[in-house]
């Protein structure tokens, strides 16, 4: 099953510039965020030719570049126009898993028939209704669709080097065919993989090192012996050295989001008092949503887009699920003091929603149906906020096993039911 | 092979002694070895299990079992157990 990915490079940078893209030609970084590890964000071409890279320090990244311009980061507003591009690419009926503003996966095979009967076809209708310098590709993995959609240059640029052998150019697109993605990706730098690995500190670390070990092709990390890139890379290193053989876990897409948000806009610089006021207008109009259709909030980002340029946002998880006007207001409340410059507006947007508000009381006092029920409670806030992996249950298989990995292993946490 | 395993074994880097004691764990010297065993399991099967396990005390106070697997061209493991 093809694997398609749609690539806008640099596109945080990008939102943040605006009509002013000219400035790309200049060496821009995105600042670091307020609040945030003092790393830089996106950079432009002529900050990576003095070997600024995304995720260097501050202080590095000057020392290398003195004249590098930073442009104020505002990740809400790019998270906002790529959430709208992500709809328009649903809208042709798209799966999509998309971990960063700029970049998108799909299966495109389910959607051949749709659109021409081919994926080029397919890539031809995602190109037209995300519009503007996308790139498009698709490959057997997520690291090959991407290398396959760096691979497509800009239609302004004559292409100067072909693809490769092992891929094959159809209508523009540079697909890579089934079984063929280790032999695609085996001449690529391992800088590849800065862009897919899954932490920052991973990406930031682990290219540089297997090119210091003088691995410098993904086929050559691909030829190592797992165990050896597991003893000095660990987990993360088996997870490149899965990626450059061309192995990936399935697509995971994300369910359709309903976009639930209430935004205000600001004449006057904001802050302290008066933008508390505002906070409490916005849970106001958030709770008289309709779309929330008497549903609980479990967890909400306030963001700001700042005086100063750029924006702020924090993401609040609530211990309960709730709609209680009050209860959101002590949550949110006290995360505006972390503002670091007054806003010029705000906007508050439920990110995910709990069960219908007013839950039923039970006749008798049942302290073990309490307990399950806080219990459970407590698992949805936990994963709310780190995610379904975030709790797990032991299972035990074989505790009397002399082998101790044999003796259990870990299942999903259940929410409701089985919680004793 | 099961990565959710909460008992898996991770690769880890031990210098042993002539006599396959380990010597240091991770860079870090070994204090004392508490105790030693043997697993011998799947004897019947092509793939035996043959694991000779170390508890040991390392120089920074840790307490680590750490083991030898020669199925797995003789790489050093660190599990819970």
């Amino acid at each position: 099953m093809p694997i398609a990915c749609a690539l806008i490079p640099r596109f945080s940078l990008l939102t943040v510039l605006g009509e002013r893209r000219e400035l790309m030609g200049k060496a821009l970084a995105l600042a670091p965020e307020p609040g945030g590890p003092q790393v830089i964000g996106q950079t432009s071409g002529a900050a990576e030719a003095f070997g600024v890279r995304a995720g260097m320090a501050l202080g590095e990244a000057l020392s290398r570049c003195p004249q590098l311009t930073l442009a104020e980061p505002d990740p809400e507003q790019a998270e906002e126009t790529w959430e709208t591009t992500l709809g328009r690419l649903e809208g042709i009926g798209a799966g999509i898993e998309s971990h960063c503003a700029g970049e998108a996966f799909f299966a495109a095979g389910g959607l051949r028939r749709l659109w021409g009967g081919s994926v080029e076809g397919v890539l031809v209708r995602a190109g037209g209704v995300i519009g503007g310098p996308v790139r498009l590709g698709a490959g057997p993995s997520r690291l090959g669709a991407y290398a396959a959609a760096l691979a497509m240059p800009p239609r302004r640029v004559r292409r100067r080097r072909g693809p490769g052998p092992e891929a094959v150019v159809r209508s523009g697109f540079v697909l890579v065919p089934d079984g063929a993605a280790q032999a695609f990706l085996a001449p690529l730098s391992v800088r590849l993989l800065s862009e897919r690995l899954a932490s920052n500190w991973e990406r930031a670390t682990i290219p540089g090192l297997l090119e210091r070990l003088g691995i410098r092709t993904l086929g050559e990390l691909a030829a190592l012996p797992d165990d050896a890139v597991a003893d000095r890379f660990g987990e993360a290193g088996l997870v490149a050295l899965a990626m450059a053989r061309g192995i990936e876990a399935p697509l995971c897409p994300r369910e359709p989001r309903e976009d639930i948000a209430e935004r205000l806009e600001l004449h006057e610089a904001a802050s302290g008092l008066e933008l508390e006021r505002v906070a409490e207008l916005l849970v106001d109009r958030l709770l008289a949503n309709p779309a929330r259709r008497g549903r609980s909030i479990r967890r909400l980002r306030l963001a700001a887009q700042l005086v100063s340029g750029g924006g702020w946002r924090v993401d609040v998880t609530l211990r309960l699920a709730s709609a209680d006007r009050e209860r959101l207001r002590l949550a949110l409340t006290p995360k505006l003091t972390e503002l670091p410059s007054p806003a010029a507006g705000l906007t508050l947007r439920a990110l995910e929603l709990g069960e219908a508000e007013g839950a039923q009381a039970t006749l008798h006092d049942d302290s073990n149906e309490r307990r399950r029920e806080r219990l459970g409670e407590a698992v949805r806030q936990v994963r709310a906020a780190g995610g379904r992996e975030a709790v797990l249950r032991v299972l035990e298989l074989d505790p009397a096993s002399r082998v101790p990995e044999r003796r259990a292993t870990l299942t999903p946490f259940p929410e409701g039911e089985g919680i004793a | 092979m099961n990565p959710d395993g909460i008992y898996w074994p991770l690769p880890v880097a031990v210098r042993a002694g002539q006599s396959g004691v380990p010597v240091t764990v991770a860079g870090i010297g070994v204090e004392a070895v508490r105790e030693e065993w043997l697993v011998e399991d799947r004897w019947w099967t092509p793939a035996p299990l043959s694991r000779r396990y170390f508890e040991v005390v390392l120089a920074d106070g840790r307490n680590l079992v750490v083991f030898r697997e020669p199925a797995a061209d003789g790489q050093w493991f660190e599990q819970r157990a």
